[in-house]
């Protein structure tokens, strides 16, 4: 498979190229991955501090995780969709980044984490449910998984001084144009003039 | 303003923030942690107001395990926020988004300390029958929403020109 191919097609794609050219796109689809990935990482550090036995130790386990796993679940897959988007726009860019492709390795890690307490060191949850503790492995899924998911987070941050920005508004874009904020804050319609100058691609 | 922002950008202070590349995206992170440590608490208890979750728990146990970190994360994120501020304040001070979120910022604080002190002793003592009035929940909405707006913002001083137009302080 042409990995490379592929990444161009999705720097190419109808979304990237929208990314690239309203004005408004990129800050607000990145405000929405940043209060995303708060509820992410909210609602998973209070299931792992559930898992040490730091608070909520009073409550069963499966209690405090069932309630909270349908945010985590719908949070995520919003990240993901937004951080898709961001993706889409500078394609090339991310991909070639080192610390994107950390983070990636890092989500996957999460997943791997998550997967082995589910269906392995977890299994045995009813054995332990109103436990104040969990038992090691499900201390240590816990204490991994806040481990992880703030790494995460930092090599997200790290993303953003390492990659650049190849493109932004150009000098010819008339600001009295883009109106006055609230009233159009929401409109994605197009503001830039087409032919908004094409992300440098390929190296 | 401006020259008072200007100034400190050239304090020894800020220029050594400047400096170490490393600890503007630490500081960034730390404070996006917090927001996820903030959010979720303010989201929980607000919840819980509504009676939408932890119906198993009396409002004060609620509000017992996710006060705490609510506070102790505003504390976090406003020295973080600050080391920021210090280390651009040029970018801040001629944001839009900045000066919205510290005012926005200071009514969710504000409002956080005025609920705290409207509970009633039996609501603190653990009364799980305790119902909020309607007011008190549409409050609780409203600080959800209020919160999404700060992080909303904090987002967008990135994007001043982007997201204000001519009403961007730095246009």
């Amino acid at each position: 498979m042409d990995l490379t191919g592929l990444v161009q097609d999705i720097e190419a794609s109808v979304v990237g190229e929208w990314m690239r050219t309203t004005v408004r796109a990129v800050p607000i689809v990145e405000a929405i991955h940043v209060m995303a990935i708060a509820v992410v990482f909210g609602t998973i550090l209070v299931v792992d501090l559930r898992l040490l036995g730091v608070r909520d130790t009073k409550r069963p386990y499966t209690q405090v995780s069932r309630e909270l796993l349908v945010w985590t679940w719908a949070a995520f897959v919003v990240a993901a969709v937004t951080g898709a988007m961001m993706f889409a726009a500078n394609a090339m860019t991310y991909y070639q980044n080192t610390p994107f492709r950390l983070k990636l390795l890092a989500i996957a890690a999460a997943g791997l984490n998550m997967l082995v307490f589910h269906f392995v060191t977890g299994r045995n949850v009813d054995e332990w449910d109103t436990e104040r503790t969990a038992p090691a492995g499900g201390r240590v899924a816990g204490a991994l998984s806040i481990l992880i998911w703030t790494t995460v987070i930092v090599l997200g941050r790290w993303i953003g001084f390492t990659k650049g920005y190849d493109f932004s508004i150009p000098e010819e874009v008339d600001l009295d144009a883009l109106g006055s904020g609230i009233d159009v804050l929401l409109d994605f319609g197009d503001a830039l003039p087409s032919g908004a100058p094409p992300s440098d691609a390929a190296p | 303003m401006i020259e008072f922002a200007e100034w400190l950008q050239a304090t020894p202070f800020s220029e050594a923030i400047q400096a170490a590349g490393w600890l503007v995206p630490l500081l960034q992170s730390i404070h996006i942690l917090m927001i996820g440590v903030v959010f979720v608490s303010i989201l929980t208890i607000a919840l819980r107001v509504l009676e939408l979750v932890r119906m198993d728990q009396g409002f004060a146990d609620v509000w017992r395990r996710f006060a705490p970190w609510m506070w102790t994360g505003i504390v976090v994120m406003t020295l973080t926020g600050a080391l920021l501020v210090a280390a651009e304040p040029v970018r801040e001070f001629t944001s839009t988004s900045f000066w919205i979120k510290m005012l926005l910022l200071a009514v969710g604080i504000a409002s956080a300390i005025v609920f705290r002190r409207s509970l009633a002793p039996m609501v603190l003592a653990g009364d799980t029958a305790h119902e909020f009035s309607p007011g008190i929940k549409i409050g609780a909405i409203a600080t959800v929403v209020l919160w999404l707006a700060i992080i909303f913002l904090g987002r967008a001083i990135a994007y001043d020109v982007e997201i204000w137009g001519v009403l961007s302080l730095s246009s």
